[in-house]
């Protein structure tokens, strides 16, 4: 019985070729936006998860305002690192405590060099103590994780590193020099250990774990403190709770020791919004607890709803396509029927077949991940895979409980219509069952629709907006121009002076990819005025090939430049009023001084941070005076746009002056692009979903087209015998259609206005809200809407009206 | 074996009742031929489909086989239908994605039958109907005549003891017709399968036992056909 029922559901997917293709792919569609959400989830989700061990594993968490965003107290990963000692000594259930390095997102790594071979630039190499292998159960391809980090100046590499570094993973007792900074001398170590990756994602990452021994210490002032990562592993997974409050009370009492004597700080810590606090997280929840920022969960709950909403339209385009594909059925469940066979049996058939649809759409769906999945992970940066898939079979487990519920959710109602149909009503030819359930797809269509247009509307503004940034005048002439990551200094920048094709050799602290803005505010004709103030050398501002609107900027011609001179910006200069060359203003420096700095240009504001944020007012100046600021940054311009060997020359030099230290490097250029980089992400994938919801919409235009022109078979066999044209029968189908569309255009406008004026007002620098894409999408979608519904209208209004008339 | 009582049916309409039968009463005897016959909208097939149980009368009893089946469940009534009743029908309503061979099976799979007896059966009928060289055929391969010997091939294959068929000539050519017509009779006098039929020609009446008139509703006539 089950052979035949599949034999008859497989005969009718051949027949309906194309339903049967529209309801798969639709339900493809629907399912690959979701099942790649889940491949998402479950890699979040398996962080910290690659060994039973890490159960017992805590990550120590301290409030304080030290390096906080916003200079506020928050429950911070990094901690004071006395806390490790304290968890140590005072707290029976520890059975290891580790001091690790957080990860600091500037600079790009450590140089580490091996025997003879030129420096390589190493990310993620992490300073610890002796105890990160006892808290952390890495698995060792070589070296054993009790003795590893014994010693001083040792190391454990993961095996890509050692791959990369020698060729092999069997580098035990080699020796590599790691040098920090570019005139670091540099620590000698010794491998004492490999371990392999585990199968999922660590919140700690590293490629190397280095023990320099700076971690076994505290500082010996009380005053003094060193923040860093701490991880603690219990003797058997503890009530949290419970155990916090202990950490909190210990902690409490440790801060009034350390601070004996010191009466104002005693008194301060019974100071309600002063009280220290500690507790500890279990290492399992650290990546969905982030400090300051929302957890992934949270930043993707929007993106869920999106992703679990079009799998559920498009299951209930299904339905809707089954049910109008039902019709054809109604003469098989008739006469099964009266040949004996229960409802539920022909319900299971009708179960079976929805089962059959599904399972080829999951198939199909797992081929449209295994292509998307590269571009997928590209754009949002992670590493998904399904084959290889460290939970392979979660993984399957939960595509299976996804087949069942869209199995169920798609075939119950039409499984339901079809066997209740009434057989003497269906074998006397006559079942119609009405236009029953027609103003639920109605609205069912112009729902999708409103996504859909939407969708497009945003697509088209945020295309503008990106347009408008990527050719929008920075300010600056971003061509031909790198920056160094290095300080700036006399020597090596006169030497590069000389290189032909160098124009310019500067330094700034503030330039796009690298701006350190540093606050103070000075008083203008008794007027205090909050600027960002800028340190820059004589030819940083050529060098950016800054333009110059009222005065001059600064050059080795005017001696003043060196004492008092400064350069303000369009920005700035708005603050301080009218006629202001020549102008001077004061500032109080830390020591109680009043120093008085000379106003000698405006320049036009520059963009040196995204788009999002406003171009700050802020003064340009050479002179020390106020003190200076100092970052990573050396401006380098060419005067050719062939720059390729003269980069090379530069590198030739710095060899010269720094042997262990690679060169790193940016052009202007990309430092550009990446700033521009996280709009394109978003709207990448706001293009995605698009492109399924409108596809689904479509489907669900076509379902709802063919459900009416089959039920209006008769209308349109009547009105053909009375003489109407074939294009007078397609546009009395399109025409209700139409209006669902034009309905569904309205709602959708506004909707996208709100939607699209918050997202342009997240830019300081954006469009004016177009009108264009607000008619393009309402066009685009009467056009479609009329080309999807003319396909079923034509057929039908073709159809030669005696077949429908016969048996009447 | 068929007895009705006072069978009424009526579509209650804005208070109006609109009667199809009134006061229906009669006996079918195991192995009769029956032919209904009535002019359009007289109540023949509103007649057969209360005899076949698709429809419930709105008054009236209603035995079959001795049993009172006029409120019946679904199962009891499927029981019926597996095992006692056969249904042909004007326009064959053969389904159209299984093959001849496998539309005969069909009601041999809910009675579940095993396999073995199946095939033989299907085998047996296939033979005597002339179409073992049309088993794998799809119905609209096969033309109305072959169509209808396979409806009927279907109705006879669960073993009934009566076939209930709704003008099973009437998308028939008369040469066909009248193949489908010598059948029945052969059926009825040679397996003693109790035959109810509509029709709407007299001469297909012709080849029944017996004649119920209908019009309006009512049996107007009741008569034996004289051979």
């Amino acid at each position: 019985m089950l052979k035949l029922n599949l034999k008859i559901a497989w005969r009718n997917l051949w027949k309906n070729k194309v339903y049967a293709a529209i309801n798969i792919l639709g339900l493809a569609l629907g399912l690959t936006a979701f099942v790649l959400m889940i491949l998402y989830i479950n890699h979040e989700e398996s962080y910290d998860k690659w060994s039973p061990e890490l159960k017992n594993v805590y990550q120590i968490r301290e409030k304080h305002d030290f390096f906080t965003p916003d200079n506020k107290e928050h429950w911070n990963e990094v901690s004071n690192s006395r806390i490790a000692n304290l968890i140590r000594t005072k707290l029976p259930q520890a059975v290891a405590v580790t001091k690790v390095d957080n990860d600091w997102d500037f600079g790009s790594g450590y140089s580490v060099k091996t025997e003879n071979a030129d420096p390589v630039m190493v990310n993620n190499i992490k300073d610890s103590d002796s105890s990160f292998f006892k808290v952390f159960d890495y698995q060792f391809v070589q070296g054993s994780a009790d003795k590893a980090l014994e010693n001083k100046n040792t190391i454990v590499l993961k095996e890509d590193l050692a791959l990369k570094l020698f060729g092999t993973t069997r580098a035990l007792g080699k020796t590599i020099r790691m040098i920090r900074w570019r005139d670091d001398k540099g620590n000698l170590l010794t491998v004492t250990g490999i371990v392999s990756e585990p199968k999922s994602p660590q919140s700690v990452g590293f490629s190397a774990i280095v023990r320099t021994g700076n971690k076994d210490k505290d500082p010996d002032e009380p005053t003094n403190n060193n923040y860093c990562l701490m991880y603690a592993k219990l003797n058997k997974a503890s009530d949290t709770l419970v155990l916090n409050q202990t950490l909190q009370k210990l902690y409490v009492d440790f801060k009034k020791n350390l601070l004996k004597g010191q009466k104002q700080d005693d008194e301060d810590i019974h100071k309600p919004e002063k009280v220290p606090g500690l507790k500890v997280i279990p290492l399992e929840n650290v990546h969905s607890n982030p400090p300051y920022t929302l957890s992934w969960f949270e930043k993707l709950k929007p993106v869920m709803a999106i992703s679990a909403f079009l799998l559920l339209v498009s299951i209930i385009n299904f339905i809707n396509l089954a049910t109008a594909q039902s019709v054809q059925r109604a003469k098989e469940v008739g006469v099964k029927k009266v040949l004996g066979s229960y409802k539920r049996q022909l319900t299971a058939q009708f179960l079976i077949e929805s089962g059959l649809q599904s399972l080829i759409s999951l198939f199909l769906c797992i081929v449209l991940i295994e292509m998307v999945l590269p571009t997928f992970n590209q754009q949002f940066n992670v590493a998904l895979s399904f084959w290889h898939n460290a939970k392979l079979f979660v993984l399957i487990a939960q595509l299976l409980g996804l087949f069942v519920f869209v199995t169920l959710l798609s075939g119950l109602y039409p499984a339901w219509i079809l066997s209740n149909y009434n057989p003497v009503a269906v074998l006397k030819g006559n079942y119609e069952n009405g236009l029953r359930g027609i103003a639920l797809r109605n609205v069912l269509v112009v729902f999708q629709f409103v996504i859909s247009v939407t969708f497009i509307i945003s697509i088209g503004v945020m295309e503008m907006q990106s347009r408008f940034m990527s050719n929008k005048d920075l300010g600056f002439e971003r061509g031909n121009l790198i920056n160094i990551e290095t300080g700036y200094e006399d020597k090596f920048a006169e030497r590069l002076k000389k290189i032909p094709g160098v124009q310019y050799v500067a330094t700034t602290t503030q330039v796009l990819g690298n701006s350190f803005n540093v606050p103070e505010e000075i008083q203008y004709k008794g007027k205090p005025i909050k600027l960002n103030t800028v340190t820059v050398t004589m030819d940083a501002l050529p060098a950016l090939g800054m333009k110059v609107l009222q005065g001059r900027i600064f050059s080795k011609e005017y001696k003043s430049d060196t004492v008092n001179t400064v350069v303000l910006n369009e920005a700035a200069a708005n603050l301080f009023g009218k006629n202001l060359l020549g102008q001077t203003y004061q500032k109080t420096d830390w020591q109680g001084k009043n120093n008085i700095f000379q106003v000698v240009g405006i320049i036009k504001n520059y963009h040196n941070e995204g788009f999002d944020k406003a171009v700050l007012p802020t003064v340009y100046k050479v002179t020390k005076l106020g003190g200076t600021s100092n970052t990573n940054n050396l401006l380098v311009r060419f005067n050719t746009a062939h720059y390729r060997e003269i980069i090379s020359k530069i590198e030739k030099e710095w060899k010269i002056m720094y042997p262990n230290f690679p060169m790193v490097y940016t052009s202007l250029e990309d430092a550009f692009s990446k700033s521009l980089e996280e709009n394109r992400q978003f709207m990448n994938m706001i293009i995605l979903f698009s492109l399924v919801s409108v596809s689904l919409s479509l489907l669900g235009l076509f379902a709802l087209s063919t459900f009416v022109a089959k039920r209006k078979t008769k209308e349109i066999a009547v009105r053909k015998v009375l003489g109407a044209s074939n294009i007078q029968i397609v546009s009395l189908l399109n025409k209700s259609f139409l209006i669902l569309v034009i309905v569904a255009n309205l709602v959708s406008w506004p909707i996208a206005y709100i939607i699209i004026k918050k997202w342009l007002e997240g830019f300081a620098y954006r469009i004016e809200m177009p009108f264009v894409p607000f008619v393009t999408a309402t066009l685009i979608s009467l056009i479609i809407a009329i080309l999807t519904v003319s396909i079923q209208a034509r057929k039908a209004a073709i159809t030669d009206p005696v077949n429908a008339l016969k048996y009447e | 074996m068929i007895q009705l009582t006072n069978i009424e049916k009526y579509y209650a309409n804005k208070g109006v009742k609109n009667y199809v039968l009134r006061l229906v009463t009669t006996t079918i005897n195991q192995g009769e031929f029956v032919s209904i016959m009535g002019p359009s909208g007289a109540g023949k097939s509103t007649l057969l489909n209360i005899i076949g149980m698709l429809e419930e009368p709105t008054y009236g009893i209603y035995n079959f086989l001795g049993e009172d089946v006029t409120n019946l469940n679904e199962r009891k009534r499927i029981e019926l239908y597996r095992n006692h009743i056969g249904f042909v029908f004007q326009a064959y309503h053969l389904i159209d994605e299984m093959t001849v061979y496998e539309n005969i099976e069909a009601p041999l799979l809910y009675k579940k039958v095993g396999s073995g007896e199946r095939a033989s059966r299907i085998a047996d009928l296939l033979d005597r109907f002339n179409m073992v060289a049309k088993k794998d055929l799809f119905p609209n391969q096969l033309s109305g005549g072959q169509q209808q010997l396979v409806g009927i091939a279907r109705a006879l294959a669960a073993q009934p003891s009566i076939i209930l068929a709704d003008e099973p000539t009437g998308n028939l050519q008369s040469a066909q017709a009248e193949e489908i017509m010598s059948l029945f009779k052969k059926l009825n006098e040679e397996e003693g399968i109790t035959i109810i039929q509509v029709t709407h020609s007299e001469k297909n009446a012709q080849y029944g036992s017996r004649i119920l008139h209908i019009a309006d509703g009512l049996i107007k006539e009741d008569v034996a056909v004289t051979a």
